[in-house]
């Protein structure tokens, strides 16, 4: 009895040093302050286990990631997935530009983005929340598919994004990180 | 992918004349998920069942809700494989290779007789579904490799050859992860699935091909199929039997998904323009779509994700069993309402005709309604005592189902 006491103490301690690795970069409540890195917080559970799994097998996401990833159980991913999607996303991006964000909301809807992350953009599944998230982080990831040098992911996005240019994938993510 | 992107764009450049209006040089050819999506139904939130990708212990698997017919058992034989679906016995009986889609493992199971061990032989692959055991050798098709490991039940360690040039695989990547298996011939047979819901496909797609182990001596032996993921020989005729994918976005109830003969070399199964047992395609039309296409012996059910096969060949299984067709529906997404999550029998004359088709195992749907279950059953596979093997690719495990008479 003690014993386990113990050893679940133990993968506690473990599990919160694991957490302050993520929280470094992507912030100590999932909202990330840091330049280029994604916020975590209210993300789908499954997008983040999925992305995890994928990364540590060294499939998508980057080396970094990969670096921080090897050797970290099933169970552990599990885990670091659901505290994320339980955390509430904080929306604090910089000042509104309106003429931007209804271009970019024009676009959104003509590319029919809602109807896999959802008509409010909060994500579903396996499909990651965009609402809230980084604006500079948005940008590189959406042209980091339409150039397929995103590794790892199906190539429903590569698709999704063929052909937009730089300002209508500017306008897309100025939309999404303004998004309530 | 650019490369791939356009000619995918030109090949649906009839089919769909409304380009997206954005800043682009180029008319946007609608990604595969749309393509074929009504206007009325554009705001649907159908999309696929997201897979499970760390292990599920088979302490969490809830094998009690498994339903099968009286005198059948079910045990887990074997958990700890993420996303394993099509499964290949090694030669000596005693391990099965198992390929995966987006986690892009190779496992092999190995049994003990009492337990069973779980080990990855391959990874980091795209999408390696194909496997295949042949002469002592293991074949894995991911969606742009081809990998052989020689020896490999003795040789844990063996380092693959790498025939991916030998077999000239098309870029596209949409509906190109494999099922494949080795004929009676002796030669290997690999779809070509559309890249796409609906379109035109491209020459090299579409197709079921037959190759010399080695990748040469390439035959196309059947087109106008969309996706076949699962075929088996019948043991009577020695004819081929596949399972076909139809198209998404055409209605709730239509077009079924099919189960065909390859009675002629060469037939044409229909695709884009008819499905199922004659059904014109909605966005590609001809005049007499029909004409000149083998239609299926059998429709599967809307959207039901038909897709292992296998002739029970065995005599553990009553007598009424033997001979006939188990085949696994992984479940519809692409409608309201979840179809299929089981595995049925077809019981037909061996030139296809009498169909009948019955559930056989049931028990993952929990409410259909609701849009609730919990396990995937994907793969059938027969030991040499005559029990099955269904992989079941939600839970990342496998399922032996045995015979016992009262």
């Amino acid at each position: 009895m003690l014993l386990t006491a113990l050893f679940v103490c133990a993968a506690r301690g473990e599990f919160d040093e694991r957490l302050r690795t993520c929280g470094g970069c992507h912030g100590a409540d999932g909202n990330s302050a840091m330049a280029g890195v994604p916020s975590l917080a209210g993300q789908p559970r499954v997008f983040l286990e999925h992305y995890l799994v994928m990364t540590r097998e060294g499939i998508r996401g980057s080396e970094l990631m990969q670096q921080l990833l090897k050797g970290v159980t099933d169970r552990e991913i599990a885990a670091i997935a659901q505290h994320y999607a339980a955390l509430a996303p904080r929306n604090e991006p910089g000042p509104l530009d309106s003429a931007l964000f209804e271009r970019g909301k024009k676009i959104a809807q003509a590319s029919r983005c809602g109807t896999c992350h959802a008509p409010d953009y909060r994500g579903r599944e396996q499909m990651p929340r965009l609402a809230g998230q980084r604006e500079d982080f948005l940008v590189e990831a959406m042209r980091a598919y339409r150039e397929n040098r995103r590794r790892g992911g199906d190539t429903i996005m590569a698709a999704s994004l063929y052909g937009m240019s730089e300002s209508d994938l500017k306008a897309l993510a100025h939309y999404f990180a303004h998004f309530k | 992918m650019k490369r791939a992107a356009s000619t995918l764009s030109a090949a649906l450049a009839l089919a769909f004349t409304a380009p997206i209006a954005l800043s682009q040089d180029k008319p946007k050819p609608p990604p595969a998920w749309w393509q074929g999506k009504p206007e009325a139904m554009k705001d649907s939130p159908l999309a696929p069942h997201p897979g499970k990708m760390t292990e599920t212990p088979a302490a969490e698997i809830p094998i009690d809700k498994i339903k099968l017919p009286k005198g059948f058992k079910v045990e887990i034989w074997a958990a700890g494989l993420p996303g394993g679906r099509a499964m290949a016995f090694g030669d000596s009986g005693k391990k099965v290779y198992v390929g995966t889609r987006l986690i892009g493992r190779v496992y092999e199971v190995t049994d003990h007789g009492d337990k069973r061990t779980v080990r990855i032989v391959a990874d980091k692959l795209t999408q390696p579904a194909g496997v295949a055991f042949h002469k002592g050798s293991l074949y894995v098709f991911a969606i742009d490799k081809v990998l052989r490991f020689d020896g490999i039940e003795d040789r844990p360690d063996v380092a693959p050859v790498d025939l991916t040039d030998k077999f000239a695989l098309p870029p596209e990547q949409h509906h190109n992860w494999k099922y494949i298996a080795f004929g009676p011939d002796g030669k290997l047979y690999v779809p070509f699935g559309a890249p796409c819901n609906i379109c035109e496909p491209p020459k090299e797609y579409a197709q079921l091909r037959r190759y010399n182990p080695d990748g040469s001596g390439m035959e196309v032996i059947a087109t106008g199929i969309r996706n076949t993921v699962g075929f088996d020989w019948h043991p009577k005729t020695g004819k081929l039997w596949f399972t076909d994918h139809g198209r998404d976005w055409m209605g709730e109830n239509a077009p079924e998904d099919e189960l065909n003969v390859l009675a002629k070399e060469g037939a044409f199964f229909g695709f884009p323009y008819c499905h199922a047992k004659g059904v014109p395609d909605a966005d590609i039309k001809k005049p007499d779509p029909c004409k000149g296409v083998t239609l299926p012996i059998a429709t599967m059910g809307p959207h039901a994700a038909v897709m292992g096969i296998k002739f029970y060949t065995g005599t553990m299984f009553p007598k009424e069993y033997q001979g006939a067709a188990f085949i696994a529906r992984k479940g519809s997404w692409n409608r309201t309402e979840l179809f299929g999550f089981d595995v049925v029998t077809v019981k037909a004359s061996p030139d296809g005709k009498n169909v009948k088709i019955a559930p056989f195992m049931t028990g993952f749907l929990e409410d259909a309604k609701a849009r609730k279950f919990w396990g995937r059953p994907a793969y059938i596979a027969q030991m040499k005592d005559g029990s099955l093997l269904v992989s079941d690719e939600q839970m990342g495990a496998i399922y032996r189902v045995t015979y016992q008479k009262k």
